[in-house]
């Protein structure tokens, strides 16, 4: 495999996911599971200007990606305002604490 | 000029919805105005449709992509089930002023009955399958909070659930339909598939048939599914009226009659159309004669009437089907709706409660014979002359057994029917008691009512036409009223029938004496008041239902961590299932 530069975007693509993943399966804490949540979309948003210039429409992929930055940063607001009631409600930030709802 | 009625038709109440919507509780009077201005026009503007019912008037709204267009077709089935719609729930709707007077959140009220009348005009004026299952589904939502309106009494939200559950279960079926449609003919159009059913192989055209047969029984409340309707009595009258009686309960008829010429010639189709409807119509008529509640009994006699025309539509009778779906739309939502002013007066449901209620509500009493009447196929009203059509096409190549039964329960209703007026209205009146006749609102509901249930069978002739004109698919014969009148009149069987409707009023009449017989009987008795086992099978789907969510919620741990694992592993095997068959 030529380490042309879609080869390096992709493989840059796949370790974000996998960085994202991971960190969302085993971290606990409710701030680092929003900035997991967030590497795992920078992935996703790379994934699509690659796309785009890939598939000879630049313009559409960029315009997607930067539709991906405003609902990212929409959901990483409402998540971290989440995080800050949590810790004021709950005393504290641990998502064992969040297990309430199961009987 | 059509298009305009037809937006309007399905347009006004919808409008009307989020008028009385937005307008909020701040005045009773203005709330109970705009829901009577917005569907009396809805209903003005569906009459006004009816004369373009011969045009056979298609208007497509380009939705694009996967859906296909939005269509709406004005032929003489869409324009007759809309006007009966919007007519019946304008009755409702100004009945609804004096019997809701003075209850807390009257906008919910007004605005769910808006928005299912608008979302029925729609149901029935679409060609579009998928179009048609979302209306389908609007109705039953409609149906469901309303049914639930009083949401701090346990029955009422435990019967709309029921209702909105079995309605659903019967959604599927239609939805399968529409897939199976779109599959083959790559549109959810239904016209060209009416006029060529051939488009679907039999396998798929039989896996299609009886899935909207499970669609139109449980919108129907016919066997199995008959479970809900009289759970359903909870929801105030006039919505019972409306919507248990006079349109979303005839949508499944209508499903069944609009594709007759699609399924009749699939192997055991009419057969099984034939034998639900018996089915449920005697069941229920059984039950009818043992229940003491009042609207329970006018519940069992709408499962009854329904089957009577699920028999029909089986029979090949569509016209005859569709002519008493007119009658019994008039005269049970008379009859609710004057049970509605009884029950308002009294305060109770019970009829063993009631009894010489005749002195003191004259009017009422009147009505409710009318509707009585009707309802047990006495000469002249309109209930008479659609139930011999339907038994005269029982007769037509089908199977005698079935005709025998239905005649049978032409007799049982006439026995209920009997029962019903004689406990309410008849006999020694309770002391200490103060009643009053209905109010004004109700008496403006009442009277068309009434003089619908005497003169709607004078529109047979002109009804028969518009539906021979703009049906092609189902081959019907247009008569008119006076061959329709002579053809019932002559034909021996119509004799038959009456002599069997008034050995059912004799009994009815001299019940008191057959009591040895209902002795003999107890065992019918007890189980129709078990409603025949139906009710338990229902607890025990429940019970397993809830067992089953029990069981399962050992996988829900609660973490988020074990979430995203779940999440991912589907991810994995998605990608893994295209990879595989994705070529």
């Amino acid at each position: 495999m030529n380490l042309s530069v879609p080869n390096i975007v992709i493989l840059i693509v796949i370790g974000l996911l996998g960085v994202g993943a991971y960190a969302l399966l085993t971290v606990r804490n409710l701030i680092k599971v929003v900035v997991a949540l967030q590497i795992m979309v920078k992935a996703a948003m790379l994934a699509l200007v690659l796309a785009g210039r890939l598939q000879g429409q630049e313009n559409l992929g960029q315009s997607l990606a930067l539709t991906v930055i405003v609902a990212d940063t929409i959901v990483a607001v409402v998540g971290l305002a989440l995080a800050v009631e949590v810790r004021r409600v709950v005393g504290s930030l641990d998502l064992k604490a969040l297990t309430t709802l199961r009987r | 000029m059509g298009m305009t009625w037809l937006s309007l038709t399905i347009g006004l109440p919808w409008l009307g919805a989020l008028v009385v919507w937005l307008v909020g509780d701040r005045d009773e009077k203005i709330t109970h105005t705009l829901a009577v201005a917005f569907s009396l026009a809805a209903g003005v503007a569906a009459v006004l449709l009816l004369p373009f019912g011969k045009e056979r008037l298609v208007y497509s709204i380009p939705i694009g992509g996967v859906f296909g267009d939005f269509t709406f077709v004005v032929d003489g089935l869409g324009v007759f089930l809309a006007a009966i719609a919007t007519v019946v729930g304008s009755l409702a709707v100004i009945f609804s002023v004096d019997y809701m007077h003075g209850e807390q959140q009257l906008t919910r009220y007004y605005a769910f009955v808006l928005f299912f009348i608008g979302g029925m005009a729609g149901l029935v004026l679409t060609s579009n399958l998928l179009l048609m299952f979302f209306f389908w589904e609007i109705t039953a939502l409609c149906s469901y909070a309303l049914i639930s309106f009083h949401n701090d009494d346990p029955k009422a939200v435990a019967g709309g659930i029921k209702a909105l559950i079995i309605t659903q279960l019967g959604g599927i079926g239609l939805l399968a339909g529409a897939l199976l449609l779109y599959t083959y003919t790559g549109s959810n159009d239904f016209q060209a598939f009416l006029e060529n059913p051939a488009l679907l192989p039999a396998g798929a055209l039989a896996w299609m048939g009886f899935g909207c047969l499970i669609a139109a029984a449980a919108k129907s409340a016919q066997f199995p599914f008959q479970t809900w309707l009289p759970d359903a009595m909870e929801a105030p009258t006039p919505i019972s009226a409306l919507i248990h009686a006079a349109t979303m309960v005839n949508a499944g008829v209508y499903l069944l009659a609009r594709f007759y010429p699609a399924f009749a010639e699939v192997p055991g189709w009419r057969e099984a159309v034939m034998i639900c409807g018996m089915l449920s119509a005697l069941l229920a008529a059984i039950m009818a004669m043992v229940a003491t509640d009042l609207k329970r009994v006018l519940a069992y006699s709408t499962i009854s009437q329904l089957g009577f025309m699920v028999y029909a539509v089986g029979a090949g009778g569509v016209f005859a089907s569709q002519f008493h779906l007119l009658s019994h739309s008039v005269f049970k939502a008379l009859l609710f709706l004057a049970a509605g002013a009884v029950i308002h007066s009294v305060g109770t449901r019970d009829m063993r409660q009631m009894g010489g209620l005749g002195k003191d509500m004259p009017l009422t009493r009147a009505v409710f014979v009318v509707g009585g009447l009707a309802l047990a196929g006495i000469p002249i009203f309109n209930g008479f002359w659609s139930k011999e059509l339907i038994l005269e096409a029982g007769l037509h190549d089908n199977p005698l057994w079935l005709y025998g039964l239905m005649l049978l329960v032409a007799g049982l209703t006439a026995f209920y029917t009997l029962r019903m007026m004689s406990m309410v209205f008849y006999g020694e009146a309770r002391a200490g008691r103060h009643v009053h006749d209905a109010g004004n609102a109700m008496k403006a509901a009442l009277l068309p009512l009434a003089v619908g249930s005497l003169t709607t069978w004078l529109l047979a002739g002109p009804f028969g036409h518009l539906l021979a004109e703009s049906l092609p698919a189902h081959h019907l014969k247009a008569h008119g009223t006076l061959a329709i009148v002579e053809e019932v009149i002559t034909a021996p069987a119509t004799y038959l029938a009456l002599g069997v409707v008034a050995v059912g009023l004799l009994a009815g009449w001299q019940r008191q004496r057959l009591s040895a017989l209902g002795q003999a009987l107890s065992g019918v008795s007890k189980a129709a008041a078990e409603s025949f086992g139906f009710e338990a099978i229902n607890r025990g789907v429940v019970n397993a239902a809830q067992k089953l969510a029990e069981w399962l919620r050992v996988t829900q741990p609660g973490l988020l961590n074990w979430n995203v694992f779940a999440i991912l592993c589907a991810l994995l095997i998605l990608l893994a299932s295209l990879a595989v068959g994705g070529r």
